[in-house]
């Protein structure tokens, strides 16, 4: 594994009886954040889960923090910071209890950050977790993690279900970890809006293979909607990178993933006049890739 | 085997069942005062009361401990410390067995000092006591496997109807040893080969439990 990486699979494979994760390749270097994004049952946290040891993969290899997985997982996890949208703390004990708890399983614990991120979610540490609501459950087991201080988080759906001001305080604080440049972050979500909001690269999930990787702002500068007038007679030429490409009338709709703007150009020279050339959200980008390769299969 | 991990998971366990450790120490003592209070008939319904204490404790400690972490979410909170399948299994297993021994001890010193400190009860009844109340430490010992093997509810309450039933079975049948029966209500203890071959055989089972439970849980791929 490259020293810089610190996530690492290799043809990764999992089967279940109505799912299989296939031949996954995934690399995450140290100090990134990578948007792991897919729908529901796509395989993120089939991935994740394996990423931490929890499942193990058929077939490839897993590299975390330079530990094998799942054998080395033990010395993995001292140092990932696992939330999951599915995790729960035990209802019967408080927060600081919780805290306790996990201050002495981890030496890198840090208890003025931590009563630091109880004040800014919000939580009572004297609270029994059984009267937390969705979004103080989420916040706590966040701040349980965030204040160890782990090199590697991985949040698995950490927004699903929150509203919109635990939200935005989630991801503020998410931010602000993001300032330590040698904390790696894996935040998987179907929300694509919060992926894009913290993510410096971005991954596509779907139907448990990776369709797509890479950094963010490539996304968003290489894919465009372009529509154009085509009028009769006129061909339109074969730009690289395109997509999806539909007609009503004179008027064509083409989605590439290649722009350039001497596209506009090469249009205009076939005759046909460009309307309009827009960026495209990263949700937009997400489902054209996802249909296009469902439509491929298909093919 | 990381020990300091799976010490402090039996411990985070028993401070989350310490009432249900209190409230059987409390029962117990209940009943062995019923049994002492009230003749024959305060007997028999206090060791039945002692019977259904250890059991529904031990029932509960298996489901609280075990099949409640995945049904509560709990789950992936554990196994995200820095821990592995083995020692989550060793923590449970300890965990519930430790916890369990608390009451069953105290409850099985109670029903033998009673019985030898109270003359219109026969002395000779010490070791049909003692395999029984290692019967139910099996019973319980099972439950406790399955649940953490399946990790399902309905395993979890089929193993309980199971091990009541052959709890039962197991009674009639040593009661029924001719050697045993033939001292069990006498004025002396008497521990004969039977009864001795018996004890064995309940330890053995346990350690067999344990031992098919490790193998099981070395071999699951996943662990959520």
């Amino acid at each position: 594994m490259m020293g810089n990486l610190a996530v690492h699979f290799e043809g990764v494979g999992k089967k279940y009886t109505h799912f299989a994760l296939e031949n996954i390749h995934l690399e995450l270097e140290q100090g990134s954040i990578m948007g792991f994004i897919g729908a529901n049952g796509a395989g993120k946290s089939t991935t994740m889960r394996i990423l931490m040891g929890l499942v193990r993969q058929d077939c490839g290899t897993v590299e975390v923090l330079g530990h094998q997985m799942p054998k080395e997982q033990i010395a993995a996890k001292r140092e990932i910071g696992f939330v999951s949208e599915d995790m729960r703390l035990y209802e019967a004990a408080t927060i600081a209890w919780h805290m306790q708890l996990v201050g002495k399983i981890y030496p890198t614990w840090d208890q003025t950050y931590a009563d630091h991120l109880c004040k800014h979610f919000d939580l009572k540490p004297q609270q029994q977790v059984k009267g937390l609501s969705h979004g103080q459950r989420v916040k706590a087991a966040l701040m349980l993690v965030l204040a160890r201080r782990p090199r590697l988080l991985v949040l698995d759906e950490p927004t699903t279900g929150l509203d919109p001001v635990a939200r935005h305080e989630v991801l503020g604080e998410l931010m602000k970890v993001l300032a330590d440049e040698r904390r790696t972050i894996l935040f998987s979500s179907h929300n694509t809006l919060d992926v894009e909001q913290i993510s410096d690269t971005i991954t596509f999930i779907d139907r448990g293979r990776i369709i797509d990787s890479g950094d963010k702002e490539s996304y968003l500068d290489s894919w465009r909607r372009m529509r154009l007038d085509v009028p009769p007679g006129v061909t339109l030429p074969a730009l690289p990178g395109t997509i999806a490409t539909e007609r009503t009338g004179r008027i064509a709709v083409l989605t590439t993933c290649r722009f350039d703007p001497a596209m506009t150009a090469l249009c205009r020279d076939a005759g046909a006049n460009m309307q309009s050339v827009d960026r495209m959200t990263l949700e937009e980008i997400f489902i054209q890739n996802v249909e296009s390769r469902r439509e491929r299969v298909i093919a | 085997m990381n020990y300091a991990m799976v010490r402090m998971l039996i411990l985070k366990d028993w401070y989350l069942q310490r009432w249900v450790i209190l409230g059987s120490l409390v029962g117990g003592a209940i009943a062995l005062a019923i049994t002492i209070s009230f003749g024959k008939a305060g007997f028999f319904i206090g060791m039945i009361l002692l019977i259904t204490i250890l059991i529904a404790s031990g029932d509960q400690l298996a489901f609280a401990l075990v099949v409640n972490e995945r049904k509560e979410k709990t789950l992936a909170f554990v196994m995200s410390l820095p821990i592995s399948s083995i020692e989550y299994t060793a923590s449970k297993v300890l965990a519930n067995l430790l916890i369990f021994l608390v009451p069953w001890t105290a409850i099985l010193a109670g029903s033998l000092a009673l019985i030898l400190a109270t003359p219109a009860i026969p002395h000779g009844l010490v070791p049909y006591v003692t395999i029984m109340c290692i019967e139910i430490l099996v019973t319980i010992c099972f439950v406790s496997c399955v649940a953490i093997v399946s990790e399902s509810q309905s395993w979890a309450i089929a193993t309980v109807i199971v091990g009541n039933l052959g709890f039962n079975v197991v009674g009639y049948l040593v009661a029924h040893v001719a050697s045993i029966a033939a001292t069990m209500f006498g004025p002396v203890v008497v521990w004969d080969t039977a009864s001795v071959a018996i004890l064995v055989a309940e330890l053995a089972t346990m350690i067999l439990l344990f031992a098919f439970t490790f193998f099981v849980q070395s071999r699951k791929t996943h662990f959520l």
